[in-house]
């Protein structure tokens, strides 16, 4: 009876979550930007970016052999496992080349969930996602990437639209 | 000489405290609630007849956005449910694998439970401890998948990949610290004459109406029935894992806070078993080109963070689709716990109660 009384009285609940909070402030207050290792577990983004894992899942990128040609065969793979049907490929020829080569390759970006199944299922290691996270754009024709004409490019790491913080800092 | 009427007001679905698009119709009688009706489907996307024309490959990204802070226990019940359905025998490595993730799912989403519960019933400092670690899970996530929330972690026979270089040292050095962490939120909280006013006796639940209702999880648990699908029905490698089903017989939102405090002890327990004991050799089975299903039917549930999650599977011969999917999701069940919490009680305990919950819309409605 007493001992609830005074435990009453006598704040030591409110004291432990006090010093709680006053060890991280003066934890910060004196090891901060004195330390090379880092202690704090945000970063100040638009201009210091954190470094992503290497399996990252960013944009939907094709690749090129050494010879800058493009490696997809046109097996459709990637077209059938896409959950939302984002890939579209029409078969071609070119002169020179004994495998099919895209005369097309569409990827429409606004339905894209980043799942890899493309990637995984790719037999010719000729696409992969890029490290690309800042996919913003205020035009919906900015998200429907192509090999050329009047798409964005599939092929370099581009900015999608004028969406970029870090590059306005910049 | 005063003319008194009781009132009618909604609760969201834009309510801060609602955790989503959670619309609750409340009639009002002065300060205590006398009838309390959930309004969901805000957020219904039809899931379940996607995935009827999703091979069963695919549906699995479905399963990501249902209840999205526990996505990699939700794709661990489509890929075991698939497995099942087709007898397909999972190397060990890959269940342990998919075990220690589980776990570090649980304590992820237990953790956003923390913050999110404390941050509604007034606890500012909790919030961000608890996300402070949140990151380094979904850190860990990242280098094994390549994606924070919507993992797609899992694949029918095993994993994609082996674990990536330092993975396991990064788990092991969010191990190293988190019972620290965990003693911090309970220097926190657990004496704290605030939150024990708002919680001791707050939203009771005794274990028949639970039973009654079909809660499950650890609701159920902090009625007092000690139900866990971890210990009834073994899956993954739980079966070789050691640890407690803590359970609370007082049935209210302080018991429940409890509970799950001492789930994410134990969670952090079996993810140290999983890590010392990770067996070598490959992570995938070997699998058809094609799955196609006879007709038959499976049923599979895991304990996901909130409860019961079960997979419910119609295949159709020859098809690569199922012809009919169900989730038994645990957040929808378990809010028809909410009027019996709530009903007679005051509104600001309305709040507490959904905290206590812990709905996830996304996975209520699909």
């Amino acid at each position: 009876m007493a001992a609830s009384f005074l435990r009453t009285l006598i704040p030591f609940d409110i004291y432990g979550g006090m010093k709680l909070t006053g060890k991280y402030f003066g934890k910060v207050f004196i090891q901060s930007n004195r330390q090379k290792k880092r202690t704090h577990f945000t970063a100040e983004y638009p201009e210091v970016k954190v470094k992503l894992a290497p399996r990252y899942r960013g944009r939907l990128q094709m690749i090129k052999d050494e010879q800058g040609e493009i490696k997809c065969v046109c097996c459709l793979a990637c077209e059938k496992i896409c959950p939302t049907q984002v890939i579209t490929i029409e078969k071609g020829k070119k002169e020179g080349r004994k495998t099919p080569y895209p005369t097309r390759y569409d990827f429409e970006m606004e339905r894209c969930i980043f799942c890899e199944f493309c990637v995984e299922s790719c037999g010719f290691d000729s696409i992969i996602l890029n490290h690309q996270f800042e996919l913003a754009a205020y035009n919906r024709e900015d998200f429907s990437h192509g090999m050329e004409g009047g798409f964005q490019n599939m092929f370099d790491v581009t900015p999608v639209g004028h969406y970029s913080v870090a590059e306005d800092v910049q | 000489m005063f003319k008194t009427e009781e009132m009618e007001i909604n609760l969201g679905p834009q309510h801060p405290s609602t955790h989503g698009v959670l619309r609750v119709k409340l009639r009002l009688d002065g300060e205590t609630v006398v009838k309390c009706t959930p309004i969901i489907g805000y957020l219904h996307r039809g899931v379940e007849k996607i995935c009827e024309d999703k091979t069963y490959f695919q549906g699995q990204v479905w399963t990501d956005r249902m209840d999205y802070v526990a996505s990699v226990s939700n794709n661990l019940g489509w890929a075991e449910g698939v497995e099942k359905l087709f007898g397909i025998t999972v190397p060990r490595r890959a269940h342990y694998i998919r075990t220690m993730l589980t776990e570090l799912n649980r304590l992820s989403s237990h953790l956003l439970w923390l913050g999110t519960h404390a941050l509604d019933i007034g606890a500012m400092t909790v919030f961000l401890y608890a996300f402070r670690e949140r990151e380094q899970i979904l850190d860990c996530f990242e280098a094994f998948c390549g994606a924070r929330l919507t993992t797609t972690a899992f694949r029918i026979g095993g994993l994609r990949e082996d674990l990536p270089p330092g993975f396991i040292k990064q788990v092991q050095a969010f191990q190293d610290r988190f019972l620290d962490c965990l003693d911090e939120y309970e220097t926190l909280l657990t004496e704290n004459r605030i939150w024990k006013k708002r919680t001791v006796g707050v939203a009771l639940l005794n274990a028949d109406d639970a039973i009654a209702l079909g809660v499950t999880g650890p609701v159920l648990r902090a009625a007092g029935n000690p139900y866990d699908i971890r210990k009834a029905f073994p899956y993954a490698a739980y079966a070789e894992m050691q640890f407690d089903v803590p359970t609370r017989t007082a049935g209210d939102t302080y018991a429940r806070y409890q509970v799950r405090l001492e789930e994410m002890r134990q969670s952090h327990r079996i993810i140290q078993q999983c890590v010392d004991g990770l067996p070598e050799g490959p992570v995938m089975a070997k699998l058809p080109k094609v799955l196609k299903s006879e007709v038959n039917e499976v049923y599979h549930a895991i304990e996901a963070p909130k409860g019961e999650l079960g997979y419910y599977f119609v295949g159709e011969k020859g098809s690569q689709n199922p012809y009919r999917m169900h989730v038994r999701a645990p957040s929808f069940v378990n809010l028809q716990a909410l009027p019996k919490m709530t009903e007679g009680k005051l509104l600001a305990d309305v709040i507490a109660a959904i905290g206590t919950l812990d709905v996830v819309l996304g996975e209520v409605d699909r």
